[in-house]
């Protein structure tokens, strides 16, 4: 029922590479001289007095960039069964994904013309 | 096979530890970020749970969509709250408090006396993808690959126009 052993490697990656963040901040923080003063806790902005507070509210138009990147991130879920299973179909059902990555893509164009990409 | 039960039971009960106090910390910490990413490791332990039952699909398909999509708008609309309304005034016993608990405490009593009163392996779905597992290792996606670009065709194109039409009515109501 329960097939651990395909994923022996996965478990191992997975492991090894949240250990390595880990010891990163681990050793940094154990290295570090502390030294804490008001200079030194303000939030660096390139050299330029820090203004107002960190947590401030964001622009409402930067919402547009996550709309459309969760539109596509929903058809990449329809096209991963599509991509495994691509050796065993043939070329008409390439055709289908095709069409199926165009016809959002006329949504991508239609918000790249009405300015939501736009980053400034 | 001997020793992979008792491997199950650990990862399980180290999953379900880590899932909870994950839980516990999307409810009890007072920055709303935190605990927006708190929602996102417990969305991402979940799809660990889906690997170890041995449905792949499932565990891509919660990581795209509810780690990837609908954590990033729940991140983007915590963003969009302005700094002054992270005030400490989260220890006030609303109204509105007592109705989730009230209706979190029955869903999960509810919960808990259907899943051993139900019959799981009865179900037809369940029983033929344990043959199809059997059969060949790797078939259980491409199944669902097969089946949705050769039957299910027109509703996998209609799926591309649905995204379409939202991605346009997102785009006009946000621009407003």
């Amino acid at each position: 029922m329960f097939l651990l052993h395909e994923y022996d490697i996965f478990w191992a990656f997975l492991i090894i590479s949240s250990i390595i963040p880990i010891l990163a901040f681990l050793i940094s923080g154990v290295l570090t001289p502390i030294r804490e003063g008001s200079e030194k806790l303000s939030s660096y902005e390139s050299g330029i007095e820090p203004m107002g507070n960190a947590w401030l509210q964001f622009r409402i138009r930067y919402y547009m960039f996550a709309l459309v990147f969760v539109v596509f991130d929903v058809e990449t879920v329809f096209l991963y069964p599509w991509a495994m299973s691509f050796d065993v179909l043939g070329i008409s059902v390439f055709i289908e994904a095709f069409i199926f990555v165009l016809i959002p893509i006329v949504g991508l164009v239609y918000a790249w013309r009405k300015g939501a990409l736009e980053w400034s | 096979m001997d020793l992979l039960g008792p491997i199950h039971d650990i990862l399980v009960i180290f999953l379900g530890s880590v899932l909870i106090l994950g839980g516990l910390g999307v409810v009890l910490l007072t920055n709303l970020i935190y605990s927006a990413f708190s929602l996102g490791w417990v969305l991402f332990c979940i799809s660990l749970f889906y690997i170890s039952s041995n449905s792949y699909f499932v565990a891509a398909a919660q990581l795209l969509i509810y780690v990837g999509a609908i954590n990033v708008l729940i991140i983007f609309a915590v963003m969009f709250i302005s700094g002054s309304e992270y005030s400490n005034d989260s220890h006030l016993w609303t109204i509105g408090d007592g109705v989730t608990s009230v209706v979190c405490t029955s869903i999960f009593f509810s919960l808990i006396t259907t899943i051993p009163d139900t019959s799981w392996y009865g179900i037809i779905w369940t029983t033929r993808s344990n043959q199809i597992i059997e059969q060949d290792l790797i078939s259980n996606v491409q199944q669902i690959g097969i089946h949705l670009s050769t039957n299910f065709y027109l509703p996998f194109e209609l799926i591309s126009i649905i995204l379409l039409i939202s991605l346009i009515g997102a785009i006009t109501m946000a621009r407003q």
